[in-house]
């Protein structure tokens, strides 16, 4: 990494024998104050997510697999509802919802933010831990609260029947007058948990970027994956308070009188979705840029070479993170917004496209000229680029309010935030999981089947999402349960892919047990001269506490164009 | 920790409150919920979740102070703790933006149709609304006066004068539970209820999240004037101090919006009480 | 109704109109008029079908070409990037290029990839926004207006400039939609009937939650939402029956509550609007007037209680 790309001495004896002291099972795992252990904690309970998370869609592709209604009765009496239409049908919102929510709250941001992000901030920037190593737990064990709170609204009464129906963005007035029984409160003190969560882990990131860089490393020299993590920091700190807010009145609208988004109190629904979009377009990018940065590290380590334009892309991560905060109302071209409103938003949309794409050609250009090796954190990251490159287009379609009005709460739309969401953020994550995993347990995981996964999940994904254009296009809309005939063909074929991606999975799993019981011990700096960040100079799984003496990083001219090697003491 | 650490950041032990914390906030939503449906020990629950808040703060407040006075608190620490606070306050701030937007959605785009509301701000259904300048006003002199003697109190801290500290202190914690106290006489008092039209949700809301900064933040200004009189903070070393003195700043700031914002603007042209 | 007195509404036989206005032969009129039978592929998706479907309306004419521009900035943009991984992939692989160079700046291309993006958005942007712009144009002053206001689960439409009446409209079943010869999940008892060729002012409402009125083959999209009444000009080409279904999530039956447009010739339109008991400019000025009291004749078919894809009707008819 050009930032690192530096001599530093990291003259630590971090491998004396008390540093390396743990303390006990309980106090270890349910007590921590260790930024590492609590990363572990955060993917372990990723991975419970996504799989819960991909579970639920396997039900959703299962019952859209063909036309008319097949499961939805037998989970809505399994749920404990009374199984007649009306239940059966809203199990279907029920899982839609959970599917978004689980997806979005409780695995892609725990997997990126709190747990690469915990793991690795603090070894790239040569920190010994987080700046508020009791308050990381807290986020954490709150993160847990907020699904322990979702998984209870399953269980109670919704609308009509059991289980929040609302869709991830819990719009009213079908969230609150919609929607009596406690489910849906449950639902929003789940995000109410996890949000706290975030916030809390969003004030201990930026206070340890800002403060804890070990001397010598600057703000301009550090990992572009720092950087990301920096940026979405601000964006959680930022945009989820007022989400707080707005959710906070879809409570008070249900219980207390009050009437926010009620027509008949002079209340707007539309302003629930101003203030949701407010938060959620910001979301999106909280969920994708940790991703883009884990995929700088590895094209640059791959590649042998320092990321090209480092600058550039650092900057371009502030730019999309301070353009994503005035787009939001793209996502409500249709609620009947005046023609003004709807030319600007237009506009200031697809402006992302370009500091998007300087991020796409800065990979490209970082592997150019590279002496590239096909790992598997590099097959997965190519793949990142090409899939999300065309989520992205997509997305600039979208953005376009009057043709968006053709495609809204279609397929179309479904397949757009796939592409980001289960290709861009999935892969990044992949990429990121295979790229540290031998550093974080010391064990290698097998290339062989790592690179299975890959090329089956890559398969399998498009498989299920390519279609979903065609359909959406067709004029297939969203959270429908049941669809007409000439929908069967295109989803059909993607039910059919979502069973290669699940056996993608069973080769992620054996995987990570073949590495835990037959895998070979890894070495410090595995990757060899390419990986050149702070966490490469420390064992694989690094002690304990690590840096005790902290590393410096050597000033150098040219520090952008000079390749260092990691010089563990 | 190894034999040489040439760092003065603050590695803590592991600690059962984050855990502890988080079953009672998932507790205290989850009693919220039943309490809201009128279901099965609602009461029981919400009260073991909010004893459960409260004794996590205390512990784990108290613990701050315990490393604060064992020396934990480095310089280093201390900047931690300055960005943290500087950063939650910016949450906060957030936070409020979304009950203002609410507020100025309310009263710049009148529903047309609704009848309480009448296409007019303040609502049809809103007789009266509460003279700004009357108790609103002494409100906002009360709050600007804290301010005044929160400073006071900083200044004294800072020259060693422990004495003008507490009285700083006390005075400001005095001035914020008459604020309190007024506007719950005000609730009280207020010419119209809580809820069924925009004007009534907005104010309430917007207020009362606001009231309750307020009691957090005189809460935590006497857990400073407890410190103090134990002879905690130096004239060098008092961030539990400052961080409590920005709140109030902030939680005064934010009362200087709702008085112009809410009450002067927002009730303009309409009758008062 | 004299506002709305349009050319069009003149173009009726003042003498035919007031022949089916007359109330013993609205009864009667009333199965002269029959539900249009579909046609194949038009309004409506097509098995394996991969595009938009065919439109038939000014704006969504306009649409589909900007559609084909952005469909072919996406292709080319997607593989220009595929094409560039692969030559680098290939190119630069370790066995071919054992020893990595060390450039990690050149300004020029830096630019170029800033700058040339920025022009294809400014090339998308233009005609983008002159499409919102038509899409935004006033309907005239005389335009007949429509409502149609969304309810869980099924829609009404309300005719305030031809008597104010309301029909509902329910989906129906498989076996009636087979029977009528309609596809599933999108027939309906009683179709949203408009004059085609003219424009509409069409109001969207809603009763409860949030929902949607989308027809994919007239590029329309317009959220229902309670307390709102939100207004877009509406125009169909061509007489035909256009599908559409309800577009946002409004609870357990959001898939259940489709749309159906049928659009006729003007003076179609106003035979089926006395039939309904409602009034034409023209027959009221010649002092004929369809007898208020008189039930819309067509009653929701499938809006028993119970019956898979029914509604109940609605409360009311919101009056104006
Ligand atoms: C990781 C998440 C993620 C990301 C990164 C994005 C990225 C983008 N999204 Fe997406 N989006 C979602 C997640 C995401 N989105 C979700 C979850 C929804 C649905 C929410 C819901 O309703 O439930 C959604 C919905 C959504 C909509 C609303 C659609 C609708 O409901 O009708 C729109 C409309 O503008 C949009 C636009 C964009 C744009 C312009 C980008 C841009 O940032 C993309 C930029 C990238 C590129 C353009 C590719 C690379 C660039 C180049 C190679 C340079 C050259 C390119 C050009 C000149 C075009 N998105
Ligand atoms: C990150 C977000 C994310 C991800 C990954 C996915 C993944 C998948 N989604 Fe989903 N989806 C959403 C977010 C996501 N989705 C959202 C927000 C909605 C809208 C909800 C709404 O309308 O309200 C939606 C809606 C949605 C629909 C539309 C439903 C409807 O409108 O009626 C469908 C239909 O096919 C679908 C299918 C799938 C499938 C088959 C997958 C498969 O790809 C799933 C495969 C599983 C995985 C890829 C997870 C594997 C990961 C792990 C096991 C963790 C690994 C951890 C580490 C490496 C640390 N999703
Ligand atoms: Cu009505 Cu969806
Ligand atoms: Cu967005």
């Amino acid at each position: 990494m050009a930032t690192t790309a530096d001599n530093f001495q990291a003259h630590t004896d971090d491998h004396a024998h008390d540093a390396d002291h743990k303390p006990g099972f309980f106090a270890r795992w349910f007590m921590s104050t260790n930024h590492k252990d609590i990363g572990t904690l955060y993917l372990i309970f990723a991975i419970f997510a996504g799989i819960i998370g991909g579970a639920i869609s396997g039900i959703m592709r299962m019952e859209l697999a063909e036309p008319g209604i097949q499961y939805l009765q037998w989970w809505a009496e399994f749920m404990g509802g009374n199984a007649d239409f009306d239940t059966s049908l809203h199990m279907w919102n029920v899982f839609i919802t959970a599917h978004g929510l689980i997806m979005v709250f409780f695995m892609v941001m725990p997997a990126m933010i709190g747990g690469f992000g915990n793991w690795f901030v603090p070894l790239m920037i040569g920190a010994p831990d987080m700046a508020f190593p009791r308050m990381n737990n807290i986020s954490f064990w709150l993160t847990v609260a907020g699904f322990c709170s979702l998984l209870f609204s399953l269980f109670v009464p919704g609308g009509t029947g059991p289980g929040a129906g609302v869709g991830w963005t819990v719009y009213a007035p079908l969230s609150t007058t919609g929607s009596t029984g406690p489910a849906v409160d449950f639902a929003i003190f789940s995000l109410h948990l996890a949000g706290a969560g975030s916030i809390l882990g969003a004030t201990n990131f930026i206070t340890t970027i800002f403060n804890m860089r070990a001397p010598g490393m600057t703000l301009h020299k550090m990992p572009l994956f720092v950087w990301s993590v920096l940026v979405t920091a601000f964006l959680l700190l930022l945009a989820l308070p007022v989400l707080a807010a707005a959710i906070t009145m879809l409570l008070t609208d249900r219980n207390f009188g009050t009437t926010f988004f009620d027509p008949a109190g002079g209340g707007d629904p539309i302003l629930y979705q101003h203030l949701f979009w407010f938060f959620g377009h910001p979301e999106v990018y909280i969920m994708i840029l940790p991703g883009f940065g884990m995929i700088s590290q590895i094209v640059a380590t791959f590649s042998r070479k320092p990321v090209f334009g480092y600058l550039g892309m650092a900057y371009a991560m502030v730019a999309i993170g301070v353009v994503g905060f005035v787009v939001w109302a793209h996502h409500m071209y249709t609620v009947g917004l005046d023609v003004n409103t709807k030319m600007y938003f237009t506009a200031a949309t697809m402006v992302i496209a370009v500091p998007t794409g300087v991020k796409i050609f800065s990979w490209i250009a970082t592997m150019w000229g590279g002496s590239i090796e096909f790992k598997s954190p590099m097959v997965w990251a190519l793949g990142f680029i090409f899939l999300f490159t065309v989520g992205g287009v997509t997305g600039v379609y979208l953005a376009n309010g009057g043709v968006d009005d053709v495609v809204h709460d279609t397929y179309f739309v479904v397949a757009h935030f796939h592409y980001v969401l289960s290709m861009g953020a999935v892969f990044s994550m992949f990429a990121g999981f295979y790229y540290w995993f031998p550093k974080m347990s010391g064990r290698w995981h097998s290339e062989l089947l790592s690179h299975i996964h890959f090329w089956l999940f890559f398969i399998g994904v498009n498989v299920i999402f390519f279609p979903q254009h065609f359909l959406g296009l067709q004029g297939m809309p969203r959270r429908y349960p049941d669809y007409a005939e000439a929908y069967t063909f295109w989803n059909e074929i993607s039910s059919l892919g979502y069973h290669i991606m699940a056996l993608s999975m069973v080769f992620f799993f054996i995987n990570i047990i073949y590495a835990f019981v037959a895998g070979k011990k890894a070495e410090d700096n595995y990757w060899g001269e390419g990986a050149t960040t702070l966490e490469w100079s420390l064992s694989s799984p690094p002690p304990f506490h690590q840096f005790s003496e902290l590393p410096v990083i050597e000033e150098h001219h040219d520090h952008h164009d000079h390749i260092g090697t990691a010089k563990p003491a | 920790m190894a034999g040489n650490v040439n760092h003065e950041y603050h590695i803590l032990e592991p600690d059962i409150w984050p855990l502890i914390g988080s079953i009672s906030a998932l507790t205290f939503t989850s009693g919220m919920v039943l309490f809201m449906h009128e279901m099965a020990s609602a009461h029981l629950v919400l009260g073991l979740g909010i004893a459960g808040l409260i004794a996590t703060f205390f512990a784990w407040f108290s613990n701050i102070v315990k490393e604060a006075e064992r020396g934990d608190h480095t310089p280093i620490v201390q900047l931690h703790m300055r960005y943290g606070m500087i950063l939650f306050i910016a949450s906060e701030v957030m936070f409020f933006v979304g009950w203002f937007w609410s507020w100025f959605d309310f009263a710049l785009f009148p529903s047309e149709i609704s009848e309480v509301v009448g296409g007019q701000f303040p609502p049809a259904a809103i007789e009266y609304v509460i003279n700004p300048f009357s108790l609103p006003l002494l409100n906002t002199l009360i709050l600007l006066c804290s301010g005044t003697t929160v400073t006071w109190a900083h200044h004294a801290l800072i020259n060693g004068d422990r004495d003008g500290l507490k009285k700083g202190l006390w005075l400001t914690v005095i001035l914020g539970a008459v604020f309190t106290a007024i506007q719950a006489y005000e609730y009280g008092v207020a010419p119209f209820e809580f809820g069924g039209n925009t004007y009534s949700s907005a104010f309430y809301m917007a207020t009362g999240f606001h009231g309750f900064h307020v009691l957090v933040g005189t809460i935590f200004l006497i857990v400073c004037l407890v410190r103090a009189y134990k002879g905690h903070f130096t004239p060098r070393q008092h961030f539990g101090f400052e961080a409590a003195a920005w709140y109030w700043h902030f939680v005064d700031v934010v009362w200087l919006f709702l008085f112009a914002v809410v009450y002067v603007w927002g009730g303009w042209g309409a009758e008062f009480h | 109704q004299d506002a709305t007195a349009t050319e069009q509404l003149e173009s009726v036989d003042p003498a035919e109109a007031a022949d089916v206005a007359d109330p013993e032969a609205v009864s009667a009129g009333s199965d002269a008029y029959t539900p249009m039978a579909p046609t194949e592929g038009k309004g409506m998706p097509v098995a394996g079908g991969i595009d938009i479907q065919p439109q038939y309306s000014e704006t969504g004419e306009y649409a589909y070409g900007l559609h084909i521009w952005l469909f072919w900035v996406m292709v080319v943009i997607s593989l220009f990037v595929l094409a560039l991984l692969l030559y680098v992939v290939f190119r630069f692989r370790k066995s071919a290029n054992p020893v990595p160079s060390k450039t990690s700046h050149n300004t020029t291309i830096e630019i170029i990839w800033t700058v040339v993006p920025a022009l294809i958005l400014l090339a998308i942007a233009v005609p983008s926004i002159t499409l919102i712009s038509k899409q935004y144009k006033t309907p005239p002053a005389d335009a007949i207006t429509i409502k149609a206001i969304g309810y869980q689960w099924y829609w009404g439409y309300a005719y305030p400039d031809n008597g104010d009446f309301e029909i509902v409209s329910n989906m129906l079943t498989e076996e009636e939609a087979d029977a009528r010869g309609e596809p599933h999940q999108l027939a309906v008892d009683n179709r949203m009937v408009v004059p085609a060729g003219v424009p509409i002012r069409l109001q969207v409402t809603a009763a409860d939650v949030i929902h949607s009125f989308a027809v994919p083959s007239l590029w329309f999209k317009m959220d229902a939402v309670p307390g709102r009444l939100n207004e877009r000009i509406f125009q169909v080409d061509e007489p035909g029956v256009y599908y559409g279904q309800c577009s946002e999530l409004c609870g357990a039956r959001h898939g259940y509550m489709p749309i159906a447009v049928e659009a006729l010739p003007m003076d179609q339109y106003n035979a089926w609007v006395l039939a309904q008991g409602g009034t034409v400019a023209g027959a009221d000025e010649a002092g004929v007037e369809a007898d208020p009291s008189l039930p819309p004749l067509q009653g929701p078919e499938s809006s028993a209680p119970g019956a898979p894809g029914a509604g109940a009707p609605p409360v009311e008819t919101p009056a104006a």
